[in-house]
């Protein structure tokens, strides 16, 4: 009888141990935020990152000349500017802002050797974007001018990359590993996980990375971390909404998920073809059962509430009946084989799996062939598809129509990749009449537009000042607190 | 215990063969039914896109089947092919012939097949390629041996000099002797092929969505373990129950050709 008794006494203090890590107030107010992240950043170097996570937390370590607002128009952040001509930006920074984490000032030397050092960097993904800097002139401490080669309207507006200081980069130092910026957030130690300090309180942020979307789940139920931003399935976020310890909070966000066209395939040529297939998807089916809160159909890359956005487009019904009518008007033998191509992410092949089985009816039979990231990604690079899902992630500025509609912009230019061609377009795109420009698209369809993914973030009860944002950043790490009640 | 496992294996084909008569849709969308447990409606539940669950278990055992049992035919015929032949002629032929083999040996064969896969593709025609590639060396091995210890028999060399050519030595004097052996090892090749098919359908280089494929179906399952459990239990107990049962038959099998269990009893 010992025996068993002992067991289950070793048992249920097993099972205690399970229990939710519980912490004395004053420690829960004094501990670091433990935030649970599906990637970790590749490189903490501003002129290199391109990666989702580096991206998000750069923009809490440095600091940019310029930054958007709720309308995504640009306002000064570092620095105040005005165009002095068509081909010179001038700028002004701003006083009370610039002293970097090594506590040297931020002056305008500082912004010129950032700008310099990126145009001369030939590895760098972001070089390419200011290569039409001609030179750059430094008038005194806060002022300097960006003379261009071309003329640019959306100059300005490019200037988001964190400035580093002079001194460092002329002493090679590894930004990507060891950043030193003057944003919120200060470096402070990075071996397994990323931990960062907050310049104001003190306060530490470690990011700790948990690939698997269940086990990040379970870690927050179970107190290991404290919250959890995006990357999971709708299934879990519901999963977490009945949680009691648990708060989730979402809003709608401004990622542009679409189908891309080969416009100069055969078929995908015909306006009547793109019609159908736009006709042949139910979005609010989609969005009701298998996204997660707040997504909404999509009419336009930039959402309505960006300056360039366009509220007045009308979505494409469902109607499958109706699809098939335009594909028998086209001239089309049904049924209609289209490959379309996408990669292995679950969630992707799901949106696949029902894609195909909605266009079904409308006589249009979809080949799924999901394929690696990088196979596939080179594949649309190089116009090898005739239909594949995508979203746009992080565009702020109306630029994007050009640089993806516009009849010079062919890839590897620009990221016209299904070589739309449409002299209408180009002259709406030249006047920057940006709603009849969305109007357009949106009636020729060399994408077919799907929705705007919701935005939410999910985290511990005792977890104050943190709210999601609509391009998904983590901004509000600067002001996330513990509440001890 | 072996009357349970010969009844799993026969539901198990009774279970391939109702697919076909039941005409159950795998591929039938409901989202208004995503993951629901199981019901009058879909006995066994929903998936991740509110199809029932038993048909695509169904149609999923269909595929395990049939890949294993085109794998292990294909393997079995290039493996005993190059066994006989290095079990009979030995010398160069059988170092030649080992050396490939003890090449597809070194690497672990799953491995070696999810590199086949990904560098082919994904896709049916490809995963069964990538599995052929890397199956046969244990019947090559097998046979080798059997083969190099039968070979000079008096009946083996009696038809030699009787002017018997070598592939009548080989297909009529000595792989009828090793048969049973063979049978056996294809009852856990069987397993084995559908766990990999299984292991290669998880890693998303097997069968290509829509259809449906276990290894495919508890990839999926996994990442809904916290809102539908029954999801992935259904498929994992599925899915042990089938290879539990044809590895002990395999073992019963083995038993009832193995003469010297019939002498100790």
């Amino acid at each position: 009888m010992k025996w068993p008794f002992l067991f289950y006494i070793l048992c249920l203090i097993n099972l205690a141990a399970c229990d939710r890590q519980v912490l004395p107030d004053n420690d829960v107010q004094n501990a670091a935020i433990k935030f649970a992240i599906a990637q970790s950043p590749l490189n903490l170097d501003p002129r290199y990152a391109t990666d989702a996570s580096s991206e998000r937390i750069c923009r809490l370590i440095y600091q940019s000349l310029v930054d958007f607002d709720a309308s995504m128009r640009p306002i000064p952040q570092l620095a105040t500017w005005n165009a002095v001509s068509a081909q010179a930006y001038q700028f002004n920074l701003i006083l009370s802002r610039n002293v970097f984490h090594h506590h040297e000032p931020l002056t305008a030397d500082d912004v010129k050797a950032t700008y310099d050092s990126l145009v001369g960097l030939k590895d760098s993904p972001h070089a390419s974007e200011f290569a039409n800097i001609h030179h750059i002139a430094v008038q005194n401490q806060d002022t300097l001018t960006f003379y261009l080669k071309q003329p640019d309207a959306h100059f300005a507006e490019k200037l988001i990359i964190g400035i580093l200081p002079k001194r460092l980069i002329e002493a090679g130092h590894d930004f990507s590993r060891q950043p030193v910026g003057n944003g919120a957030l200060a470096f402070e130690h990075w071996q397994n996980q990323l931990r960062l300090k907050r310049v104001a309180d003190g306060q530490e942020v470690v990011f700790h990375e948990v690939k698997d979307s269940t086990v990040r789940v379970l870690k927050l139920i179970k107190g290991e971390v404290d919250l959890i931003q995006g990357d999971l399935p709708p299934e879990l976020v519901k999963y977490l909404q009945s949680q009691p310890d648990i708060k989730v909070l979402s809003t709608t966000g401004s990622n542009f998920s679409y189908l891309g066209l080969n416009v100069q395939h055969p078929v995908l040529s015909r306006l009547k073809v793109r019609q159908a297939l736009a006709h042949a998807i139910d979005r609010e089916a989609l969005i009701r059962q298998v996204m997660v809160p707040d997504t909404r159909v999509a009419g336009a890359i930039l959402p309505p509430e960006h300056y360039a956005g366009n509220a007045d487009l009308r979505a494409y019904t469902y109607n499958p009946r109706m699809a098939r009518q335009l594909l028998i008007e086209a001239g089309i033998q049904l049924p209609l084989k289209l490959v379309y191509k996408t990669s292995t992410d679950a969630q992707r092949v799901r949106f696949a799996t029902i894609l195909q089985a909605q266009m079904r009816p409308a006589g249009i039979d979809l080949q799924i062939n999901s394929l690696d990231w990088g196979t596939f990604f080179s594949d649309i690079k190089h116009g090898n598809f005739e239909l594949y899902g995508l979203t746009w992630v992080g565009i702020k500025t109306p630029e994007i129509y050009e640089k993806a509609f516009g009849s010079e912009y062919f890839t590897p230019r620009g990221v016209n990749r299904g070589r739309y061609r449409d002299a209408t377009l180009d002259a709406f795109l030249l006047e920057k009449d940006w709603r009849s420009v969305t109007l357009r698209i949106h009636q020729q369809l060399p994408y077919i537009p799907l929705w705007y993914e919701g935005q939410f973030v999910a985290f511990n009860r005792h977890i104050k000042n943190y709210a999601p944002k609509s391009d998904g950043n983590w901004d509000d790490l600067a002001t996330i607190s513990h509440d001890a009640h | 215990m072996k009357n349970f496992s010969y009844a799993i294996l026969g539901v198990w084909l009774i279970a391939v063969l109702a697919g076909h008569v039941m005409h159950l849709d795998p591929n039938a969308i409901d989202l208004n039914v995503v993951l629901h447990g199981p019901s009058a409606l879909h006995w066994l539940g929903a998936d991740d896109l509110g199809r029932d669950l038993l048909a695509r278990i169904l149609s999923g055992v269909q595929v395990s089947f049939m890949v294993a049992m085109v794998v292990t035919a294909v393997t079995m015929v290039v493996g005993v092919f190059v066994g006989l032949l290095a079990g009979f002629y030995g010398g160069r032929v059988d170092q030649i012939l080992m050396q490939i083999t003890d090449i597809f040996l070194a690497f672990p064969g799953i491995l070696l097949a999810i590199a086949f896969a990904a560098v082919l593709g994904p896709g049916l025609d490809n995963l069964i390629f990538a599995l052929c590639l890397t199956g046969w060396v244990s019947y090559a091995r097998l046979t080798r041996g059997q083969t190099m210890s039968l070979r000079n028999r008096q009946h083996v060399l009696a038809a030699q000099s009787l002017g018997a050519t070598v592939p009548r030595l080989l297909l009529l004097h000595i792989l009828p002797l090793i048969a049973s052996l063979l049978v056996v090892e294809a009852t856990y090749s069987l397993a084995s092929v559908m766990i990999a098919e299984a292991s290669l359908s998880f890693l998303g280089l097997g069968i290509q969505a829509p259809h449906a494929s276990w290894g495919a179906m508890l990839r999926d399952a996994v990442r809904y373990m916290l809102v539908a459990p029954h999801y992935v239990l259904i498929v994992g107990a599925c899915m042990m129950s089938l290879i539990l049962a044809i590895n002990l038959c395999g073992d019963y099998l083995r038993d009832s050709l193995d003469v010297r269990t019939e002498k100790q009893i």
